[in-house]
């Protein structure tokens, strides 16, 4: 090369054609350029959507976000009343609080540009400083690109025409890896705890499975619940419609999550080791217990832990009460309680079974004879259908029919069955029925869905072949000369809105009247509590409303030395919520007795 | 893959188990091997398969501590342009009065990340020469890249928070006291931190 | 006569590099004597903090390392994780991710392209340059949501598909850059002002090139055949079809043509990508992040950046965030033992040149 190089001199000259071109960068007049569809700036958080289940502030790794409470939001069911706040002067826009948030109400706008001379107000709530966010959201996640994991790893069962061949439990049962990877799916927000009448400490079992520490998993639900596998297989799980996931997803199976840990100690012995309870010296203080249920079970383990000396007087020869009578083998086999009960047993809780109260032993006698009487009664005597031809013969309660066949017996159903009402019960005695080799249908004067039943049994009853029908009202029995049942008179119904706000009412239509021939008919519409036991004088010392014995919040009556839980206390009337009334009054009765 | 495509590899982790005693190598697959060594067996191997196999460049040097169980653990990694295969030297040291010999006559490079290691973890490279500081200045806490350095303590000791964000809520601790539930100790671990 | 010595301390900002960092030079004259690179301005501790946050937390620091270009830092550290748990990438993911990785390399050698016309003086390249970049930066902006720091290539996959329409823009901007790279000829490559600076300066012995640990475009341009995409295929390298570039000369001219060149080259590879694109998901879902954790091991991964073998050591206790990960970026060895070596004898008006050249990157030295 030359030392002048001519043409490598001038060839850079050539950049001045540029002069004459528009600038690449900024227009003329100015237009703002508007950002991408997906570009990450300011959050916004749809307030409504929310339920402040907090993890998007979990994930930030710059600790960015804070919960607060805001002035117009109330804490509720299945919402903590917290959102989350941003500090927009640590935030990186990564976006992973949006990816993670289960409801999908956390999004990024196009906006970005936040001038402001106060570095306070880098602090802003999305949603509440900027609603009009709203309509510029960019980055959000869509259910299929979300980090939260919306789908249920999936419960083995038996199929419906196996099921239907014998008692054998329906559920198969979380293997440990599935166990395991549906436990992985919680995001501990603990919005479940709240609604579990119980608050049992959800999220902390449900990480201890995931972690792989089933005995940790155990040792936390006996915390407040000495019934956990039997929750785990029948629970009304209210803990799940309020789950994080649920709102977009499959909730977390929580019930499931629980029979698995505890279903890890297969023996009272193992329960026992693994538990391995901290039982305080005997105090010398008594407490009678009537009624071996949920609530009876539970005041009993728990006083028994903190040295009383626990008596339960039950009726029947096993215990359980309607756990044990009045949910079918197919849901919870016999084992599984009894191994429950063992264990309490082992641990100094005594039984007296066979022992009617009012009638082996009088209620003066256990309240004499002890320091404090928890009454824990349960309800157990059905509510009558209310129509003609319901004392024939081949008509009874469904709880009758479920009590029968727990205690083992066989009842003959005749071909074809019809169920009254929508309730779990309903569905049980229409379950059962299916086994003992009979035709079902279910009565209900709703739609399907409002049947109160689980939707799990109903679609358990309905692969087991069992037909819902669902607006009718039956309106006779009518009986052969035998006063045998013969069929079932009922009209078809048109649901009506309410003038009053309430759920729609089933009206009869007119002219409907149709005729099936049944050779059973089975009333599950209620039950209440007998307090027959109960002489006059407890009767009039304690207060009882609507069927209902009145407590305080310690579960303490009237009468301070009785204390009562379960069904024939709760507006609930489910295990749990008598487990619940139970644990809460271990609390009272101790305070009763040791102050 | 087939057995035979791994030849090369088992080739040399077998040739260097058998050159160097208690070496032990494994092949992770194709074009991965790793050998752990002792640590006094370091220059030696290094300058052994830069000489005779052919892993004439340096990728990278690597320093892991193992606080649990009380060692670092040094990790050389080598490349062949040759034989395009990737291997792991890893030797374990004491955390106690962490010394190694000084590899830098070996590649040059290795004096950099020697340097760094000696700062950010304390392990003393015997015979090196180089600045103490390399990246740190007035330093005189702990090596803060050794696990027991907490950066948390550490930014609470020397920094402040900026006021104004004290009425953030847990949300477990939110429910918690709504419900009245208490919390045993063997749950509170599991819970969301 | 002999000058006397005199210590110049140049930097820590300064127009040879992006980011912050000081060469003492000990000169006599304007000749540099002896070389010594400090560092210490930019240490963020990134690979402390990693210890404290989990997986897929950590995922959202990794690219903030380099500026210039961060995709090889997200897909090291993605492919390390993955290598690791032994999770499967869908084979569109790899496609996007090695569309990410070039236009990454394109950006990042706008960036080069500037500055290394900047650092000698010739400041209209660094106003074309840069304002070019911006059109690919667009396309990041639109295909991940952010312009510099994307935070896109992550564990199992890419975080989104591509948005409607998308590769006819790349393929629009790739034929405006074919254009202009043109127009970059003119004003750089047949310019005599930057031949001359160029040539013969920041001479690297080939013979020692390898062994000094001297990677990417530095090393081809001393004449080896030397690229992770062929050495160690990873993405879908080995399904496309390219050249991998040398020059003899191993001067800062020669490194530039290879840059050059392999400018082209990333051109016509995104139209190859775009071109055979398979469909298909996008990414494998990892578990719920907070209960992530991954199987005890470690993996070293490697890619080829704008500026040689960009690596990531990573290191898991089987726990839900990593033990170690460390990051060895070509600057680690470029910016420290090399250019000491290399700057000695140099005129100080070449030394901002020569580390343009070599890519120096001092947030990698110390991350």
């Amino acid at each position: 090369m030359a030392f002048f190089d001519i043409k490598g001199l001038v060839t850079p000259f050539t950049a001045l054609k540029q002069f004459g071109k528009a600038p690449h960068t900024v227009t003329f007049p100015y237009h703002k350029k508007e950002t991408a569809q997906r570009y990450r700036g300011l959050h916004f958080n749809d307030l409504e959507v929310c339920i402040g289940c907090g993890n998007c502030s979990t994930i930030c790794m710059n600790e960015a976000i804070d919960m607060v409470n805001l002035e117009q939001i109330e804490g509720k069911a299945g919402d903590s009343g917290l959102r989350p706040r941003v500090d927009n002067g640590r935030c990186c826009w990564c976006a992973l609080c949006v990816e993670v948030c289960p409801t999908g109400s956390l999004n990024l706008t196009k906006d970005y540009i936040y001038v402001t001379p106060d570095a306070d107000s880098f602090l802003w709530t999305p949603g509440v400083s900027n609603p009009e966010g709203k309509d510029n959201i960019s980055f959000h996640s869509d259910v299929d690109t979300s980090l939260s994991m919306f789908d249920r790893v999936p419960m083995p069962e038996l199929d419906g025409k196996e099921r239907v061949k014998s008692f054998a439990e329906t559920m198969l049962y979380y293997t440990e890896e599935a166990a395991r990877e549906e436990a992985s799916r919680c995001i501990s927000c603990s919005l479940c705890t709240e609604v579990c009448p119980d608050h049992m400490h959800i999220p902390e079992y449900i990480n201890a499975i995931a972690k792989g520490e089933d005995d940790d998993a155990i040792r936390i639900i006996y915390d407040n619940n000495p019934l956990g596998e039997m929750c785990g297989k029948v629970c009304t799980r209210r803990c799940e419609d309020v789950c994080a996931l649920q709102v977009r997803g499959d909730a977390v199976a929580i019930r499931w999550l629980k029979e698995y840990a505890v279903g890890r100690a297969e023996t009272a012995e193992m329960l026992k080791e693994i538990v391995n309870p901290d039982i305080q010296e005997p105090n010398g203080k008594k407490v009678g217990i009537v009624g071996a249920g949920p609530s009876g079970l539970t005041t009993a383990y728990y006083l028994a832990l903190k040295g009383f000396d626990v008596t339960i007087y039950e009726a029947n020869e096993y215990a359980g009460g309607m756990v044990m009578y009045g949910i079918p083998k197919y849901r919870l086999p016999m084992d599984s309680l009894n191994k429950q009960i063992d264990y309490m047993k082992s641990i100094g809780v005594k039984i007296k079974f066979n022992t009617k109260v009012g009638k082996d032993i009088t209620f003066d006698e256990i309240y004499k004879e002890h320091d404090a009487v928890f009454v824990g009664i349960g309800f157990q005597k059905p509510y009558s259908i209310g129509i003609k031809g319901e004392d024939a013969q081949g008509a009874f309660p469904a709880v009758n029919l479920l009590f029968d066949v727990n205690s083992g017996k066989t009842p003959d159903m005749g071909n074809k069955v019809v169920v009254i009402g929508g309730g779990n019960v309903a569905i049980d005695g229409a379950r059962v029925s299916r086994r003992l080799g009979a035709e079902v249908v279910i009565m209900y004067r709703r739609r399907v869905q409002d049947m109160p039943a689980d939707w799990e049994e109903i679609e358990g009853a309905e692969h087991e072949g069992v037909e819902i029908m669902p607006q009718t009202i039956p309106v006779e029995i009518i009986t052969d000369d035998n006063n045998k049942v013969k069929a079932i008179k009922y009209l078809k119904a048109e649901m009506v809105a309410d003038d009053k706000g309430g759920r729609p009412r089933p009206v009869p239509i007119e002219g409907s009247e149709t005729i099936m021939e049944v050779s059973s008919v089975i009333g599950a519409i209620g039950q209440e509590a007998d307090y027959s036991f109960l002489p006059e004088e407890y009767r009039n010392s304690i207060e009882i409303n609507r069927g209902r014995m009145v407590v305080n919040e310690q579960m303490q009556t009237a009468n301070p030395k009785i204390f009562a839980g379960g069904d024939a206390v709760n507006r609930t009337a489910d295990a749990i919520s008598a487990i619940a009334d139970g644990y809460r009054a271990v609390k009272a009765i101790e305070k009763f007795l040791m102050n | 893959m087939t057995e035979n495509s791994l030849d090369k590899e088992q080739q040399i982790v077998n040739h260097l188990v058998g050159t160097f005693q208690n070496l032990t190598g494994k092949v992770k697959r194709n074009r991965r091997i790793e050998v752990s060594i002792e640590k006094k067996q370091i220059t030696s191997v290094l300058n052994y398969v830069k000489d005779h196999l052919g892993f004439i460049h340096f990728s990278h040097m690597s320093c892991v501590d193992w606080l649990e169980d009380g060692y670092f653990e040094l990790v050389y990694i080598l490349w062949s342009p040759e034989q395009k295969i990737q291997l792991l030297v890893k030797a374990l040291v004491d955390r106690e009065n962490a010394s190694v010999e000084n590899a830098d006559m070996i590649w040059r490079q290795l004096n950099t990340y020697q340097r760094e290691i000696r700062e950010m973890f304390g392990v003393n490279f015997i015979g090196m020469k180089g600045d103490k500081e390399f990246i740190l200045e007035d330093w005189d806490n702990m090596p803060p890249m050794r696990r027991d350095f907490n950066t948390v303590d550490y930014i609470q000791e020397v920094y402040f928070e900026r006021p104004g964000r004290e009425d953030a809520q847990n949300v477990r601790e939110t429910i918690s006291k709504r419900t009245g539930e208490e919390i045993p100790e063997v749950a509170t671990k599991y819970s969301r931190d | 006569m002999r000058e006397k010595a005199t210590t110049l301390y140049l930097g820590p900002q300064h127009p040879g590099i992006t980011g912050n960092m000081m060469i003492k030079l000990k000169v006599e004259g304007d000749t540099v004597v002896k070389a010594q690179t400090h560092v210490g301005y930019l240490h963020r501790g990134f690979e402390k903090l990693m210890e404290r946050r989990n997986w897929l937390q950590s995922f959202t620091i990794v690219c903030r390392i380099c500026v210039p270009e961060p995709d090889p830092n997200e897909l090291n550290y993605s492919r390390a994780v993955e290598e690791i748990e032994g999770r499967e990438v869908p084979e569109r993911a790899e496609w996007i991710r090695t569309l990410m990785m070039e236009l990454s390399r394109l950006a990042s050698y706008l960036l080069w392209f500037g500055g290394q016309n900047g650092s000698a003086g010739l400041y209209t390249m660094p106003q074309w340059s840069v304002g070019d970049r911006d059109y690919i930066l667009d396309l990041f902006e639109e295909l991940t949501g952010g312009r510099v720091y994307h935070m896109y290539i992550w564990p199992g996959g890419v975080r989104r598909d591509l948005p409607n329409g998308f590769t006819d823009r790349v393929l629009q901007t790739m034929d405006y850059l074919e254009k202009r790279l043109k127009q970059y000829d003119q004003l750089m490559f047949e310019n005599t002002i930057f031949q001359r600076r160029a040539q013969g300066i920041g001479w690297i012995d080939p013979a020692k090139a390898v062994e000094w640990g001297v990677v990417g475009p530095p090393l081809r341009a001393a004449g080896f055949k030397s690229d992770v995409r062929i050495d160690d295929p990873y993405l879908i390298y080995d399904q496309l079809d390219f050249e991998v570039p040398t020059q003899q000369g191993s001067d800062v001219w020669a490194r530039a043509l290879v840059r050059r060149t392999e400018f082209q080259q990333s051109i016509n590879m995104v139209r190859q990508i775009i071109d055979k694109m398979p469909g298909g998901p996008v990414y494998n879902k990892i578990p719920n992040p907070m209960k992530w954790t991954i199987p005890a091991g470690d993996a070293y991964v490697k890619a080829e950046s704008a500026r040689g073998e960009f690596g990531y050591y990573v290191v898991s206790d089987g726990s839900n965030k990593p033990r170690r990960v460390h990051v060895k970026g070509p600057a680690y060895v470029h910016g420290v033992t090399l250019l000491e070596n290399i700057l000695e004898g140099a005129n100080i008006s070449d030394v901002s040149f020569i580390m343009n050249s070599l890519g120096t990157c001092p947030p990698e030295i110390e991350r």
